[in-house]
C-alpha cells in the first residue's frame, strides 16, 4: 500500500489520530473504541451494541483477508458471525447509513473497501 | 468427463496467468474478479500456467514485509467466487498435485479449458 | 466465435500455447507485435492445431521486414482487417 499523506488530524483523548483525505485513519495501529467513538460522531452515530458487534465482524475479516471487505461479502460475514437476521443489508443501511461497507470500514479503523465504488 | 453444464458456470471468466509476488499480475486480476463479484457478476477463475502457483500452500509474505495474495485468495469464497480451475497440465508441469493447493480448485484438461472460455460470454486474461 | 490476440513470440513466451489451449472450434488468433515471429515457417507449427485460423498484421510484420517471409497458412491481414476481425467476434481475449 502507498504511504497516505496525513489530511487532518482527529484528536481522541488528547492524542492526535491522523486521517486521509476521506476520513480513514493513516495509521491503522492507532485505532482504538475511542477513535472510533469519535469518527462515530462526525457521522452522527451513537455507537451501541449493535454498531460495536458488526465492528468486530469487519475487524475480524480485515485480520483474515487484510481487506475491507465491500457490501455483499459485509453482509455474508455479518450473517456468518451474527446470524442471518443481521446478515442483511437493511440492519447495515439502518446502523451505517449511506454506504454501510465504507462507513462502517472507516469506523472499525481498516482501509477503504478497494473493490467497491 | 465434465458435462457442459458444469461449464455455464459465470458471466465472467478471469485467466490467471502470473505467480504471486513477480509482478502485479495476479493481484490486478483478482482485483478484477473482486470487483465484478462485488457488484454480482457470477465469476469464474482459471489459473493457467505460473498462475497456479497462486495456489500452493504455505505462501507467506515477501522478504520485505510485501503482502502475498494468498489471504484475498481465501477470501474469494466471501464474494461467493467458488467456481476455481487449474489447468491440470501445469499441474503436473510443476509437480503439483491437487493435494499442494491451499483452495479446491479443479484440475481442467486441454479440452475442458476449450470449453469453459467458450461458456462465458466475457474473458479477461491477467 | 472468439478472437484471440498474442503479442508475445513462441521463441521466447509460452504464451502462444496458453492462447491455443483456450480456443474454440471456431476461434480465430491474430499475431500483433513481437508474435508475429510466430508467422515464419520455422515457428508456424506451434500453431498447427488451428489450421485456417491463424492471422497476422501486416504492419507488425512489415516493421520487422518480416512481411515476405510468412509461412503460406498464415492470412496477412491489415488494420482494417484486424477491425473487420474484431467485429465479427463476440469477443476479443488478449494474451500478453
Amino acid at each position: 500500500m502507498a504511504t497516505v499523506e496525513i489530511y487532518r488530524y482527529l484528536s481522541v483523548d488528547g492524542q492526535a489520530i491522523g486521517l486521509d483525505p476521506e476520513g480513514y485513519l493513516v495509521d491503522l495501529a492507532q485505532w482504538s473504541p475511542g477513535v472510533a467513538e469519535a469518527l462515530a460522531d462526525e457521522e452522527g452515530i451513537h455507537l451501541e451494541e449493535d454498531h460495536w458487534e458488526v465492528l468486530r465482524v469487519l475487524r475480524d475479516f480485515y485480520g483474515r483477508y487484510e481487506m475491507a471487505p465491500a457490501m455483499r461479502p459485509l453482509v455474508k460475514a455479518v450473517g456468518m458471525a451474527l446470524g442471518p437476521d443481521k446478515g442483511r443489508s437493511i440492519h447495515l443501511m439502518r446502523l451505517f447509513p449511506g454506504s454501510p461497507a465504507k462507513v462502517a470500514a472507516r469506523l472499525a479503523g481498516l482501509p477503504k473497501p478497494t473493490n467497491c465504488l | 468427463m465434465m458435462s457442459d453444464s458444469d461449464l455455464e458456470a459465470g458471466e465472467l471468466l478471469v485467466i490467471l496467468r502470473h505467480g504471486p509476488h513477480g509482478t502485479s499480475w495476479l493481484r490486478e486480476g483478482l482485483d478484477a474478479a473482486l470487483v465484478a463479484a462485488a457488484f454480482g457478476r457470477r465469476v469464474s477463475l482459471l489459473f493457467m500456467g505460473e498462475g497456479v502457483g497462486a495456489l500452493v500452500t504455505g505462501q507467506q509474505a515477501g522478504p520485505l514485509g510485501q503482502k502475498g495474495t494468498a489471504p484475498t485468495l481465501e477470501m474469494l469464497a466471501m464474494y461467493d467466487i467458488e467456481t476455481l480451475w487449474v489447468e491440470a497440465e501445469a499441474l503436473s508441469s510443476l509437480g503439483l498435485a491437487e493435494d499442494d493447493l491451499m483452495l479446491p480448485a479443479r484440475p481442467l484438461a486441454a479440452e475442458a479449458i476449450e470449453r469453459a472460455v467458450a461458456a462465458h460470454p466475457l474473458v479477461l486474461t491477467f | 466465435m472468439k478472437l484471440h490476440i498474442v503479442n508475445r513470440s513462441p521463441a521466447s513466451s509460452q504464451v502462444h500455447a496458453q492462447a491455443v489451449t483456450a480456443m474454440g472450434p471456431d476461434d480465430r488468433l491474430l499475431l500483433i507485435e513481437d508474435g508475429v515471429q510466430g508467422a515464419l515457417p520455422q515457428l508456424v507449427r506451434y500453431f498447427e492445431d488451428i489450421p485456417g485460423r491463424l492471422y497476422a498484421l501486416r504492419e507488425d510484420l512489415e516493421a520487422r521486414g518480416l512481411v515476405g517471409r510468412c509461412d503460406a497458412s498464415v492470412q496477412v491481414v491489415d488494420v482494417d482487417g484486424f477491425v473487420q476481425l474484431t467485429e465479427e467476434a463476440e469477443q476479443t481475449v488478449s494474451w500478453y
